[in-house]
């Protein structure tokens, strides 16, 4: 084993809702260049690329290949990665076993998403498209109103399940998704990076916002996005020499559970709220990292929140507080930018979504608050280490990545 | 600032054939012909799922063994939809909820006929099947409450 770190970030110029000025390798080309000019490196430099990108949102199969060129990989080895939600944080791990393993120094991550050439809904039933058809065959109207259509809303569908299902454990309430979703927006306000913002976002502002399926509300729902973003990683070696500020891997871990929904054909369709797979993948993180108890030795974390419940659902479930505690933590403040533990300075996932780099900005905001270099969304506290949290798959594949300011011990 | 060319694209291209483990799903569909839920239950560890597997999903082993599961359960989560897969407004609201069937381990979804006001995770249900039922999932009318 050898330590790794992040030594370059680069998102594209804006993360919106149409980029009809750029065509998908050039905004990938964007991002490339803001993380060579963020750590004055070349491609020249680069050893591999891994390209992450969830094919069926856009309809290009090949993405990587249409945009080899524009990500200076000629002649280079070149990966692509999808695993839905988690796609961005798995092509991270995989530039990071990349470099672990001895074989290369300096890897690239590029991932995007271009939600507006593409059909989101789609791209989301397309991931079980075997199981989706035979259910429409048995006589499963998937889309409309005539049966078991919650099911097939893809993610927007089952969540309102797990939602109700988290809050009959926690205690919490749809106040208090409100909440979240509001801190999530005033976050992204500070954030150049982040799609819907809002300084002036308050719970009562948020409960304004038509119900879409109890208990979520329109403005408790990601935004379909435009974005790019680059992340390149070195070995302690290189590090050391490319970049005064490294954002160093302490520890990696996925897990895969069951499908908790839409697998009709073979699976055991329990409790979405259960999540099985994300404690698991905590667990094996922090053991990676050496870390005893997450609650004291770490300082930051962004969770992939889809949907704004599952900021304080993904709390309680990677360890960060006890289940029922993460809604007390929000009331009294310390999720925010200011707080004891602030989480999703960025605005989160239910901020901004371009899908590919949906779980890799969890890893990048992290990295950007341990090298102090989150601008306006920096936290107050200083950030030694911090946690990641991707969620994915078919509903059921979560990715942790555990960063820190200094390399780990080996 | 100039903008880019839209070409306009539409998938038509080809016919994908799947092939599905569809015993499970066939043995589910047979029984709602009786008004009855089959699943299968693993004889190592006693997981009852619905639809069956043919393996268990816990033990690895392969399962074959049909068991009756009652029509009646509880509510162990649900959502009331205001709109549908497009973002419409749906005509009335629509109750459903993930059902866990007396003596089966998977849960169910399903529309639920009842006031929106009274669903609740606990709630006891049962099936409403249809008069006439054909061996398809719309036999299972709904689920009304017990």
């Amino acid at each position: 084993m050898r330590n790794v770190g992040i030594v370059g970030v680069g998102y594209c110029p804006r993360f919106v809702s149409k980029r009809t000025d750029v065509c998908i390798p050039e905004m990938v080309s964007e991002a490339v260049e803001a993380a060579f000019a963020d750590c004055g490196l070349g491609p020249e430099d680069i050893d591999a690329v891994i390209f992450g990108n969830m094919h069926p949102f856009e309809g290009v199969n090949m993405p990587h290949l249409w945009a080899v060129e524009h990500m200076r990989a000629l002649g280079k080895p070149v990966m692509r990665i999808a695993t839905g939600g988690t796609t961005g944080m798995t092509a991270f791990h995989a530039a990071y076993y990349h470099i672990v393993s001895g074989l290369h120094d300096v890897v690239m991550v590029v991932t995007f998403e271009k939600h507006s050439e593409g059909d989101a809904q789609v791209g989301l039933l397309g991931i079980i498209t075997p199981e989706a058809m035979a259910m429409m065959m048995a006589g499963i109207d998937l889309t409309g109103a005539g049966g078991m259509g919650a099911q097939g809303g893809g993610s927007a569908g089952a969540i309102t399940y797990q939602a109700v299902s988290w809050m009959h454990k926690s205690g919490a309430t749809i106040d208090h998704i409100d909440a979240i979703a509001a801190m999530e927006r005033r976050n992204a306000a500070r954030n150049p990076y982040a799609h819907l913002k809002d300084p002036e976002a308050t719970p009562e502002k948020i409960a304004k916002t038509p119900m879409i399926s109890y208990p979520v509300r329109f403005g408790h729902v990601c935004p379909t996005t435009d974005g790019a973003t680059v992340c390149i990683l070195a070995s302690e070696e290189r590090a050391a020499k490319i970049a005064d500020k490294v954002a160093w891997v302490w520890g990696v871990a996925s897990c895969a559970s069951d499908p908790t929904t839409g697998n009709l054909i073979e699976g055991l369709i329990t409790d979405p709220a259960e999540q099985r797979q994300c404690v698991i993948a905590a667990q094996e993180a922090y053991k990676r990292a050496g870390i005893e108890d997450p609650k004291k030795e770490i300082d930051y974390v962004e969770i992939y929140n889809g949907f704004a419940h599952q900021t304080l659902m993904y709390l309680e479930l990677v360890g960060m507080c006890e289940v029922g505690e993460a809604h007390k933590l929000l009331e009294k403040g310390e999720l925010e930018i200011s707080g004891r533990l602030p989480v999703n300075a960025s605005g989160g996932v239910v901020s901004t979504n371009a899908i590919g780099t949906s779980a890799l900005n969890r890893v990048t905001e992290c990295a950007l608050q341990i090298m102090g270099k989150a601008g306006e969304r920096q936290v107050e506290k200083e950030v030694h280490k911090a946690l990641a949290h991707g969620w994915g798959g078919l509903m059921q594949y979560v990715s942790i990545t555990i960063l820190a300011d200094k390399p780990k011990k080996l | 600032m100039e903008e880019t060319r839209i070409v306009h694209g539409y998938w038509e291209l080809s016919t994908f054939n799947f092939n599905i483990e569809a015993r499970g799903i066939n043995l589910m569909l047979e029984g709602f012909k009786e008004k009855k839920l089959k699943g299968i239950k693993c004889h190592q560890c006693g997981m009852v799922y619905l639809p069956g597997p043919f393996y268990c999903r816990k033990c690895h082993v392969n399962i074959d063994e049909p068991v009756e599961i009652s029509d009646h359960g509880t509510v162990r989560t649900y959502t009331v939809q205001y709109a549908d897969i497009r973002g419409e407004p749906m005509p009335e609201p629509r109750v459903s909820a993930m059902v866990q069937f007396d003596g089966c381990d998977s849960w169910v979804m399903g529309v639920v006929q009842c006031d929106p006001k009274d669903i609740h995770v606990g709630m006891r249900v049962k099936i409403k099947w249809k008069e006439q039922t054909v061996g398809n999932m719309q036999d299972m009318e709904a689920f009304v409450p017990e």
